[in-house]
């Protein structure tokens, strides 16, 4: 017996009373819930973030093409300067950066100040290990491998959610991230059509069966959760994701990726509650070709913010009350290497979306390239902690009042924020 | 979370919480016995006034030391006693196995040494790069292989999914001329390269009797599940299953995948119910622990390894030092010396991580009073406890040619040696206890042995195993009872069990079905209650993965947790219950179940089939409510017709021969129909499916 099982018992019993049977007994708690805070003045908040697992190379993604050294260091691989008519140089940000051309669907979003960049952000530790970077990402407690759960989880620890919302943070992944694990209850769904009992011609029989049976049994931990898990089952079929039809024109890419945002989108419009969104996409890792303009970072890049991209389109006026955003384990050698490619690095770039984002600028202190100024003589050295975005997203968007539990260890405070958030 | 914690944390909450439900349920009018379940939730402690009846500990007693019953179980353990079956179980050298060992004989990479592992189940992209720096890549495939896509080389986009994450710290040296076209190529790849790349590399494996190593995860956790379903030695098995857990490894972490199947044969195994001394230094000993938590790079700084040894630093002691060692030297030959200093210095040195979580979570306990110091201290005892070879011979034995040198750095690759060039030998204090200098290999068996009789270990251990056999809140006196069973028996793993089976708290009713089975247990409980036939293929696993605990997927030390709201969630929930319709309907391929077996003496009433299945699968102990809404489908389905399940039903399953293990890939997210489901077509398979996904089922 524990605390969750009398607060979600005492859910369902207030649901028996027939107050409003007709609608899920989560989805009146995420309803009330709005409403009264929409009386407060305020809203539910999301955050979809993204992980480019395999290590993204920050410095052709976000290029630094006011930096000699770029060049000098890349001979084979950098991307050209910004020039006018030639799509495969540089995109000019600022007059210093510029993106990447494969990132074209990003430009407008910086031009209206919906996107921000964070460069030179990171993990401290300097493991080049991609299982061990990923680990203290996820875990926001870089070189303390112990810490049993990540700090988007920890999040949800530190602000209890009135409502309890079973769509709460799910993870369009086969099997919860790391940086979701931990007591505050989450999903994964790697395909919301999934989400359901699946036995053929007879799946609405047997489901009908299942739901008598945990219907019935309240005094069991197992019963309420069976009970919710079928309100939510019945309510996305209401929602019916197999007939989802973006809006505002908007075309996700037809692979893994762009489906998990499609799906993201849809939960956020079905307002089921959703606070914490995650998903990643892989094949960062370019040890080998990696090419400049063109080749296999380009083609991952074009994917990544045409998914990105969609996701804003879809979402239209949502996105004043949605942040997303993207990281990646570690950067990659700031020289390119004999093949190529580049190898495990260290500080990378990070994107920061949404209206409510003061975007149109690259926050962090540039370290520069120049031999003396690398980190460890290779990389692009670290100037903005990445518990310090992860802080700022956390503590103004999401809003928890308690940022020493999500990240223990870390003196966080707003005084350290890059300031990408009002 | 643990329990204990949180009700010493909100003694408050729960109490108002239990005045607040029922409150609310009286007020709802849905009454029934939930007054006197909460009343019977105060009295928890209270273990001795609610024995089991004897029907029950029969069950308890299957539940608990082993994976559930399979039929005619129950009647064989009332036979002899539940008391006699557990001395039997706690013996397990006793008992006669050959049916489980015959099943899990076919499985090669088993009785495989980690070397053999290496080299016959090697990394594509580690196999071509062998190949190149010999000069001996078929054309064919070194085309192939330029013109792939990126795809390939990437590291999979989920962690769990028990990828190889670390990609090779040196990078391939590709022939020099073609770079400016390759680039080309790979511009304009055509995306069939990709399958044609991979058709290349299987065709290669297959004419040099080479096989994937997803092929060795896939056998080791077929193994767990062979085991599980068919020993006779159930108890063993539990044993394996918990202590995996708490020396938790990933398969997913560099060369674990390979240094896995050691450490269940030849670590787990031969001490799951021995000294735990015996188990802790088997594993502190152990490949796989050593670099899942990286000791075996662990190294003093004062060492006399590397830089500036080149005079006796011939290929023996470039074998000693291991692979890594020597990549990074070639790096440091080929490059700016200038540049690579730097990161030198930061990958040599102290590594604090094996003794942090020796301590933390294999031993002590994170409240089991040692001090950031003694981590320290303890890492430096431990340096030097490394792995020969540690991701395979093949570039170190290149590195020095052929002959028997290499033969003997090839046979010896992935295996534990104490490295004393390594090691600090200088004095350390850990937990007040001096270790003098010069102790060298002795330093960490001084640390073992200090931890392993540590009385907070005692707790620790006693905590755990009572967790795990009893309830998720642990009883304080048993834990008290346990521990002192544990120093008394100097660790005997069997004699601390025995101080669990026959207690009170064990024995009581506050301890029956008061466990919420973790996805491995519920799988092989449900094949066994069935008396179903499995191959433990991955078709299988992976259902034990969807539902959230794929063997050897956890990626941190603390392993799977042990109490139930970690697995109570609906995701999880959902799977569960897709699970048992999916066994039931014989739509798992490698795994069977002929409930027609069952049907055959009391002819087809509706009611007396529901009852045979009920005694079977929960012992006919199920919520009234539960039968009564499981007559209404059988009466309801029974109207549709569709006659039971025939031989031919059976016959449609896939062979269980090993053929599924070749075709598993990791699937990918997203972007896929709605996975196909269990067909339901007959009453009977419909019951059964309902039965397994019922709470009771859900429970031990």
């Amino acid at each position: 017996m524990n605390r969750r099982f009398f607060i979600r018992s005492g859910g369902v019993a207030l649901a028996s009373f027939g107050l409003m049977s007709a609608t899920p007994s989560f989805l009146q708690r995420v309803v009330l819930g709005q409403t009264r805070e929409g009386s407060a003045g305020g809203r539910r908040k999301t955050l979809i973030a993204i992980f480019q697992r395999g290590a993204v190379d920050g410095l052709n993604m976000v290029v630094p093409h006011g930096e000699r050294a770029y060049y000098d260091l890349r001979p084979s691989i950098a991307v050209a300067r910004p020039q006018p008519g030639n799509d495969e140089s540089a995109l000019d940000l600022d007059g210093f950066f510029g993106l990447h051309p494969s990132l074209r669907s990003f430009k407008p979003l910086w031009d209206s100040k919906r996107l921000a960049i964070v460069h030179a952000a990171g993990s401290p530790d300097n493991t080049r290990s991609h299982f061990d970077a990923q680990d203290y990402m996820e875990s926001a407690t870089p070189g303390v491998k112990s810490t049993a759960d990540g700090w988007l989880n920890r999040y949800l620890q530190s602000k209890p959610d009135r409502e309890r919302s079973l769509f709460r943070a799910v993870s369009l992944t086969q099997t919860m991230p790391r940086v979701l694990q931990g007591k505050a209850p989450t999903l994964a769904i790697s395909n919301l059509a999934d989400f359901n009992i699946r036995a053929g011609q007879s799946s609405a029989s047997v489901q009908g069966g299942f739901e008598a049976i945990y219907g019935q049994a309240v005094n069991d931990v197992l019963a309420g959760t069976g009970k919710e898990t079928f309100e939510a089952v019945n309510y996305l079929k209401k929602v019916n994701p197999a007939q989802y039809q973006p809006e505002n024109g908007a075309q996700y890419p037809r692979t893994p990726f762009g489906n998990s945002l499609l799906q993201i989108a849809q939960l956020i419009k079905a307002g089921v509650g959703l606070e914490i969104a995650f998903t990643d996409v892989g094949g960062w890792d370019t040890h080998v070709n990696e090419g400049n303009a063109r080749g296999q970072l380009g083609n991952l890049l074009q994917q990544f913010s045409n998914g990105i991209a969609a996701l804003y389109t879809d979402l239209g006026r949502r996105m004043d009350d949605v942040v997303i955003l993207t990281m990646s384990e570690f950067g990659r050698t700031a020289r390119e290497n004999g093949n190529l490619g580049t190898d495990h690095g260290h500080a990378n770039a990070m994107f920061v979306l949404g209206n409510s984002v003061r975007g149109g600028k690259v926050y962090g202190q540039w370290p520069g390239l120049k031999s003396e100024q690398l980190y460890e003589g290779r990389d692009l050295a670290l100037t903005t902690d990445f518990r310090d975005v992860f802080g700022e997203i956390a503590g103004r968007h999401l809003g928890t009042s308690n940022l020493q539990s999500v990240f223990p260890g870390y003196a966080s405070s707003a005084a350290k924020f890059r300031g990408f958030l009002e | 979370m643990k329990y204990g914690h949180r009700q010493g944390a909100f003694p408050l909450a729960r109490t108002t919480g239990v005045l607040l439900v029922t409150v609310a349920l009286l007020s709802a009018g849905i009454i029934g016995g939930r007054a006197q379940n909460s009343a019977a939730a105060k009295s928890r402690s209270d273990h001795s006034k609610s024995r089991l009846t004897e029907d029950q500990r029969v069950l308890h007693v299957l539940n608990r030391l082993g994976f559930g019953a399979r039929p005619g179980d129950v009647a064989h353990v009332k036979a002899i006693g539940p008391d006699s079956y557990i001395e039997q179980q706690l013996h397990p050298e006793k008992i006669n196995d050959a049916v489980a060992e015959a099943k899990v004989r076919d499985l090669a990479t088993l009785k495989m040494t980690t070397a053999e592992l290496y080299e016959k189940y090697p990394q594509p992209g580690q196999l071509l790069r062998q190949l190149e720096r010999r000069g001996e890549l078929p054309a064919e495939l070194g085309a192939t292989r330029r013109d792939r896509r990126s795809k390939d080389e990437a590291p999979a986009s989920q962690p769990n999914a028990g990828a190889v994450m670390e990609m090779p710290a040196t990078p391939p040296a590709t022939p020099e001329v073609t770079k400016k076209k390759e680039q080309k190529a790979s511009d304009t790849a055509d995306p069939r390269d990709n399958q044609k790349y991979r058709q290349a590399i299987r065709q290669y494996y297959m004419e040099n009797g080479l096989q994937p190593p997803q092929r060795i995860s896939a056998e080791l956790q077929a193994s767990r599940i062979l085991r599980a379903v068919y020993s006779e030695r159930q108890l063993e098995e539990v044993m394996v299953d918990f202590w995996t857990n708490h020396f938790n490894v990933f398969a997913g972490k560099g060369a674990d995948r390979w240094l896995l199947v050691s450490y269940d044969r030849d670590t787990i195994r031969p001490n799951a119910m021995g000294k735990f001394s015996d188990l802790l230094l088997a594993t502190a000993e152990s490949p796989a622990m050593l670099f899942y938590l990286d000791n075996f790079q662990s190294v003093s700084p004062t060492a006399q390894l590397g830089v500036g040894n080149r005079g006796q630093g011939g290929p023996l002691a470039q074998m000693l030092m291991g692979e890594r060692i020597i990549a990074r030297r070639q790096l440091r030959m080929t490059n700016n010396p200038e540049q690579q200093r730097p990161q030198q210095q930061a990958r040599r040195g102290i590594n604090e991580n094996y003794a942090r979580e020796l301590m933390e979570l294999h031993t002590l306990g994170v409240d089991g009073g040692y001090t950031q110091k003694d981590v320290q201290e303890v890492a430096r005892c431990f340096t030097g406890w490394t792995i020969f070879a540690p991701r395979g011979a093949g570039a170190a034995a290149q590195a020095i040619m052929d002959g028997p040198r290499a033969e003997r750095l090839r046979e010896n690759a992935g295996r534990f040696f104490f490295n004393p060039r390594a090691h600090d030998d200088g004095e350390k204090v850990v937990l007040g206890q001096k270790i003098p200098a010069g102790g060298g290999m002795k330093d960490g068996l001084v640390v073992l042995d200090i931890l392993a009789h540590h009385p907070a270990t005692a707790r620790f251990i006693a905590t755990k195993l009572v967790r795990h056999f009893v309830a998720d809140e642990a009883p304080a006196g048993l834990v008290d009872r346990v521990a002192a069973a544990f120093s008394k028996s100097d660790g005997d793993i069997s004699a601390t069990l025995r101080a669990i089976f026959f207690s009170p708290e064990f024995n009581s009713q506050q301890a029956y079905r008061a466990k919420v089975k973790r996805p491995f247990e519920l799988t092989i409980s449900a094949i066994r209650t069935l008396g179903g036939e499995t191959n433990g293929g991955p078709q299988l696993h992976q259902w034990i993965a969807r539902m959230g605990e794929p063997l050897y997927g956890f990626q941190t030390p603390n392993g799977y947790s042990d109490t139930a709201e970690s697995w109570v969630n609906a995701g999880g929930l959902l799977e569960r219950l897709n699970f048992g319709l999916m066994l039931a309907s014989n739509r798992i391929p490698g795994t069977r179940v002929d409930l027609h077996q069952f049907l055959s003496s009391d002819g087809q009433a509706p009611d007396k089939i529901m009852e045979r299945f009920l005694n079977l699968i929960v012992a006919g102990d199920i919520a009234p409510k539960t039968k009564e809404v499981l007559m209404k489908q059988l009466n309801e389905q029974t109207a549709l017709i569709v006659p039971a399940m025939t031989r031919e039903t059976l016959s449609t399953n896939q062979s269980l021969s090993g053929d599924e293990f070749e075709t598993q890939r990791p699937q990918r997210q997203g972007q896929q129909p709605a996975r196909a489901g269990a067909t339901i077509t007959d009453p009977v398979t419909k019951i059964v499916g309902l039965i397994l996904g019922s709470p009771e089922f859900q429970r031990q």
